[in-house]
């Protein structure tokens, strides 16, 4: 299922060239600026900003296979 | 013979050193061994604050105590929101428990520790709460608004977290895992060709009761708007959460839901997943690091699945019905405590506080306004941050004091504030 795991211990991660590596695994559900998005600098307004902000905290890059996501990437209703 | 000693030191994480007997289990109404008593009715992660805060509290001028007993948030609510009684034979009162948990004083025990857990009392009867607790935004259990005579206040935030046995190979999970696991279970899974290595082994799923914070956080950030669909083993508490990882027969496999609180006092024994909600491009700790304490990812949203907890207590119009109790309220929300006429206390109750694992308002730098709610920014009153991380972790702010002034900020309990 963890096709691929990378932690990465940044410091003083973002730059303009963003904080994912070069090699990181394509998030699934990354919906906004897609897997070589940069990470997001102050003034952050929307939560999607928030949560992928630039940060030195520790950070793991997943890519999980999940047959059952809808095409859009978004999870399908429970059962 | 101190029953509770084990299970108190699987809450506090270490080992029962016990500093000596725990007082006889008497009466509650003793009120000259259990003075100016705050009746408490909370959320089981707020344990490890009631053993701490109440041992402080028992020193303090006034010496106040705190009896409580724990039960699931929703219940504490009904409890709050409906006059009932803590031990009145409802499910909102703690069923028909009769004793409850103090922390004895000094004078009762000079060695005390809280891995040495509560001493117990009992209830001479129903016994209306002087105050309440929900570890999670009440909204989450309720559509009602708090009844007039009900003083709601959002106090620390509180992250939730999956657990695992330590030493698993297991690191990190996304939203979308949680999801599948959690609300098609593993047997759906494999029986669709989905399943989710390692976690394929359904009782070897461990969540809480329905109308628990714990779960009903848990279901809010992954989207899951019927809580009842969380697949697992419901457990009683927390600590039963704790003991179904550390005993199950697939460790590997196993996992659960836990407050951070109760985690961060057993990282010896067990260890948490990095979380990636939707949307987001990494998954991340609570703590900006897996072995740091700073709460750093909750604080600037990095770490989604949090919550308030939300303190309750009486009043008649503005009057609290229990100065004592409003005095505690205070305290664990990082107010003002001498609107009550009480003198403020000689200790530090906010690092108490952050001590515990829970993260006062003024070390916020986001918000949400309901369970599992968008982020935003925010901007709290007055800074602690400085304060805040000098007691989990390190700080690395400028010190101050009346000759050393800031070069920039504002000086506070002795550090250079950001504002």
């Amino acid at each position: 299922m963890r096709s691929l795991i990378i932690v990465a211990m940044l410091t003083g991660a973002c730059g303009s060239t963003g904080n994912a590596p070069k090699d990181a695994a394509v998030p699934t559900d990354a919906a906004v600026g897609g897997p070589d998005a940069s990470c997001f600098m102050p003034p952050l307004t929307t939560n999607d900003e928030i949560i992928n902000a630039c940060t030195t905290a520790q950070k793991i890059y997943l890519n999980p296979s999940l047959p059952l996501l809808n095409a859009d990437g978004t999870v399908p209703p429970l059962p | 013979m101190r029953t509770l000693v084990f299970l108190a030191a699987i809450a506090t994480g270490g080992v029962a050193y016990a500093s000596g007997p725990l007082p006889a289990e008497g009466p509650c109404a003793n009120t000259t061994n259990l003075p100016n008593p705050v009746y408490i009715q909370c959320g089981d992660t707020q344990a490890n604050l009631m053993l701490n805060l109440g041992r402080a509290l028992r020193a303090n001028n006034p010496p106040i105590t705190l009896i409580w007993v724990t039960a699931p948030s929703c219940n504490n609510i009904d409890l709050t929101y409906n006059g009932g009684k803590i031990g009145d034979g409802n499910a909102s009162g703690g069923g028909t428990t009769a004793k409850m948990s103090y922390v004895p004083s000094v004078a009762q025990d000079a060695t005390w520790q809280p891995s040495d857990g509560a001493a117990t009392c009992d209830l001479a009867g129903p016994t209306t709460p002087d105050l309440t607790n929900s570890a999670l935004y009440n909204t989450a259990c309720t559509t009602m608004p708090p009844p007039s005579n009900v003083n709601a206040v959002i106090g620390p935030k509180q992250a939730y977290v999956l657990a695992e046995p330590r030493g698993n190979a297991q690191i990190a999970i996304t939203a979308e895992e949680a999801y599948f696991l959690f609300g098609y279970g593993p047997m759906i899974l494999a029986s669709m060709n989905a399943a989710l290595e390692p976690w394929t082994d359904m009782g070897s799923l461990f969540i809480r009761k329905i109308g628990t914070s714990t779960l009903l956080a848990w279901a809010a950030n992954l989207g899951m708007s019927d809580a009842s669909k969380f697949k697992g083993t419901p457990e009683a508490s927390s600590l039963a959460v704790v003991g179904a990882l550390e005993n199950a027969s697939m460790p590997t496999a196993a996992i659960g839901l836990l407050g951070a609180e109760v985690y961060d006092t057993l990282r010896d024994r067990l260890q948490v997943l990095a979380y990636r909600t939707y949307h987001q491009y990494a998954a991340y700790y609570p703590d900006s690091t897996a072995t740091s304490r700073d709460k750093k990812n909750l604080r600037d949203g990095h770490y989604t699945v949090w919550s308030p907890t939300e303190w309750m207590d009486f009043v008649n119009g503005p009057t609290p019905l229990n100065p004592y109790a409003r005095y505690v309220l205070d305290l664990i929300s990082g107010l003002d405590v001498t609107d009550t006429g009480l003198a403020a206390p000689a200790f530090d109750a906010q690092a108490i506080v952050a001590a515990v694992g829970l993260v006062p308002d003024c070390a916020m730098r986001v918000k949400r306004d309901f369970e599992g709610g968008p982020l935003a920014m925010y901007t709290p009153p007055e800074s602690c941050t400085c304060k805040y991380e000098s007691v989990v972790d390190v700080s690395t702010c400028a010190t101050c004091n009346a000759s050393t002034p800031c070069a920039s900020g504002v000086c506070r309990n002795g550090y250079c504030e950001e504002f």
